[in-house]
């Protein structure tokens, strides 16, 4: 306990240097920025900003690369709560409760409120992903093969099953071609080529990186460019600093809005969009004015924001200690810890202990910014809402296409951006969620590596997997949600437990 | 998007421990594009069914290594394998489940409608730019003259053709021109001379 609490003012300590602070203000400020332009999302941002942190001292990247995934996270509130628009999918809740306030004359209050929940919200994540990471990481240390394939297998399931807009086989079929994607090119166990069709740069692989650039860049271009007309920003002219007292009076929700969010970001490759959801749902639940929900209460406001920003931590905690992607900006972080030399996973804090707590230090100094800036800058970001699509997009591609080029100064890696990013636009259109893609890409390895290695140790033999008490469990819990997202069975379950949930779809 | 009775506030998986929040159905769908939804899942079903096949057949093709005595559960086609059967499976559950809930034929004609609209053609436009830029511009003209003429393009197709309501064609120019000529050069600088990247 006291090692921990002495590494953590280590971790703080360690980044209390001048350059650092530059670090986190410039990439919260651009991750506010990238969260606040609709188009733009938090898996974007950090994707192409790892070309760019690439010469940095490893410890200084990452730093950047969170404070623009908390950045991101935070600024697409003030999009939902001025335009209407959610300006990254994590803030969708927001817009429910955070328009109607704008359109009320409150548009000030509800951008304060949304700041410090965010803030607040970052915060009990930061404490779960201090309390929870060693604890996960002493477990995890005894998995082996078996546990780690259905681990693997687990966050592409559920991912798939959770992420999906209304059609749990489509989230299936996103995680299913994301493992496909990840079997090209050498696998790890004989040195195999697989799926090249003779093309030298597939013996590599699908990077990441490029890929998720198209998915998450280009696919997002197209998809604002498809859209005629652009949304009308309200005024908000009135005060922006919350009152204290309002902040105390939804302390509760503040609390529980949190711990679903952490516990919602800890789901592998679940992020803060369900995050927000989840909290938001429980909110209403248990509100005294669940019937204001939706036409501008604050409580749903604070649920949502609090919900979405306590997920980003939440999604560390997997990520650090089982190389599990908690969220698909989280995946692209593992990529980039790769580059820079960092192995997250049971071993890191093995090898790397201090390293952890500077994740906690990076989460806290970045909630620090957005509260500052947050707060502070109100007229500029504003400003920044209103830089026209056509003008912003092409300079967004051509980003994509130098940030993909720049990793490993090939041709091939804009290639495989533009397929992915084709592919991606037209998947969803047709509704597939992007999260299992990316799952799938980032655990096919450990997948495919995991089940070989583990029927080799079992000379062939598939009770392991079934008998070893964690891998019981969560072969379980897969094998449950591919279940439930079976009409048949869905129906069954409901009639023998017939409750009174009517129905509450997240769109008010 | 079958119009089945689906719940849409099912309780969104059984082992998340998320605490069950609503399905993120954030954007609200309009019940009235679900038949051309239905044709593309019909499509799609069929495309994934077909490339579920060809990759249980590339793997099944697969050599088992077995020079190199390796064991036989390891073999480097089982997990692309299963992966092809699994897609195949979902391909078919999707086309079969397209198949059964529609019959008539508008459903055809609103799937082929969903391409003719002006959003189709700002799509269209899009995605040519970006391919032409990425293929054939970048390689062909230096790197900053590339990326200028993609941006001045782009923001004259936009603002211009596709805009309701046009600025004067000389602002649009100058605008267009000057912004990219800066994008174009600073890209180009700040990479190369910032991170040291050799631009194509």
């Amino acid at each position: 306990m006291f090692e921990g609490l002495a590494l953590l003012g280590d971790g703080v300590a360690h980044f209390l240097t001048l350059q650092s602070l530059f670090n986190v203000l410039w990439a919260t400020l651009l991750g506010i920025i990238i969260g606040l332009l609709p188009g733009l999302t938090a898996t974007m941002g950090v994707a192409l900003l790892v070309t760019l942190t690439y010469p940095m001292a490893p410890d200084q990247a990452i730093l950047s690369l969170m404070c623009i995934y908390v950045g991101a996270i935070y600024g697409g509130s003030r999009t939902a709560i001025l335009l209407a628009i959610p300006g990254t999918p994590a803030s969708a809740a927001t817009t429910l409760d955070g328009n109607p306030l704008a359109m009320s004359g409150k548009g000030g209050l509800a951008m304060g409120l949304a700041t410090t929940s965010s803030a607040l919200g970052t915060l009990v994540g930061i404490v779960c992903l201090a309390l929870l990471a060693p604890l996960l990481t002493e477990a995890a240390l005894n998995f082996g093969s078996y546990e780690f394939f259905w681990l693997a297998l687990f966050g592409v399931v559920i991912s798939g099953r959770l992420t999906a807009f209304d059609d749990p086989i489509k989230g299936y079929v996103a995680g299913l071609l994301g493992l496909l994607v990840a079997m090209i090119g050498m696998e790890g166990l004989h040195g195999y080529r697989r799926f090249t069709f003779g093309m030298s740069p597939l013996g590599g692989g699908i990077d990441l990186i490029p890929a998720m650039v198209g998915a998450f860049g280009l696919a997002e271009i197209l998809v604002v460019m498809k859209r005629k007309v652009s949304a009308q920003i309200f005024d908000a002219s009135d005060r922006v600093v919350p009152r204290i007292k309002d902040v105390w009076k939804y302390r509760r929700t503040t609390v529980r809005s949190g711990v679903i969010g952490t516990f919602v970001g800890i789901v592998p490759g679940v992020g803060e969009d369900i995050g927000a959801w989840g909290s938001y749902a429980a909110a209403k639940r248990k509100s005294a004015e669940a019937d204001r929900f939706g036409k501008g209460s604050l409580e749903g406001l604070i649920a949502a924001e609090t919900g979405n920003s306590a997920a980003i931590p939440g999604s560390m905690i997997p990520t650090l200690t089982l190389a599990l992607p908690g969220s698909a900006a989280a995946a692209v972080l593992i990529a980039a810890m790769y580059i820079h030399g960092i192995r997250p996973g049971p071993m890191l804090l093995v090898e790397n202990a201090p390293f952890l707590y500077q994740v906690v230090a990076m989460l806290a100094l970045a909630t620090l910014a957005i509260l500052v800036l947050g707060l502070a800058l109100t007229r500029v970001l504003l400003r920044v809402m209103t830089v026209p699509r056509e003008r912003l997009m092409p300079v967004v591609y051509v980003l994509c296409v130098v940030g993909s080029f720049a990793i490993a100064q090939r041709m091939f890696d804009v290639y495989v951006m533009l397929v992915f990013g084709i592919i991606g636009f037209f998947l969803r259109e047709m509704r597939y969620p992007m999260a299992p893609l990316v799952m799938g890409i980032i655990l096919g390895t450990l997948l495919d590596v995991n089940l070989r290695r583990g029927l080799a140790l079992s000379n062939g033999d598939l009770t392991p997997f079934f008998t070893r008490p964690v891998s019981a469990v969560i072969c379980g819990l897969v094998v449950l949600s591919i279940l439930f997202s079976i009409p048949v069975i869905q129906r069954l379950v409901t009639r023998l437990f017939i409750t009174d949930r009517g129905p509450q779809g997240g769109s008010g | 998007m079958s119009r089945e009775p689906q719940d849409p506030s099912a309780p969104p998986g059984a082992g998340d421990g998320a605490g069950g929040g609503p399905p993120p159905d954030s954007p609200p769908q309009a019940d009235g594009d679900g038949a051309h939804m239905v044709r593309a899942d019909l499509l799609t079903g069929v495309v994934l069914l077909v490339l579920g096949v060809a990759v249980v057949w590339m793997s099944w093709e697969m050599p088992r290594l077995e020079v190199r005595r390796i064991h036989p559960a390891t073999v480097p086609g089982l997990v692309p394998g299963l992966l092809g059967i699994a897609l195949a499976i979902c391909g078919a559950i999707l086309a079969a489940r397209s198949v059964r809930v529609a019959r008539d034929g508008a459903g055809w004609r609103r799937f082929g409608a969903a391409f003719l609209t002006t959003s189709a053609a700002r799509v269209a436009v899009t995605m040519a730019l970006a391919l032409g830029y990425a293929l054939v511009l970048v390689g062909w003209l230096p790197f900053w003259a590339a990326s200028a003429v993609f941006v001045f393009v782009f923001i004259m197709l936009f603002e211009r053709v596709f805009a309701s309501s046009p600025h004067p064609l000389w602002r649009t120019v100058l605008t267009a021109g000057v912004q990219a000529i800066i994008v174009g050069v600073a890209v180009s600088v700040v990479f190369q001379t910032g991170f040291l990247v050799r631009l194509p």
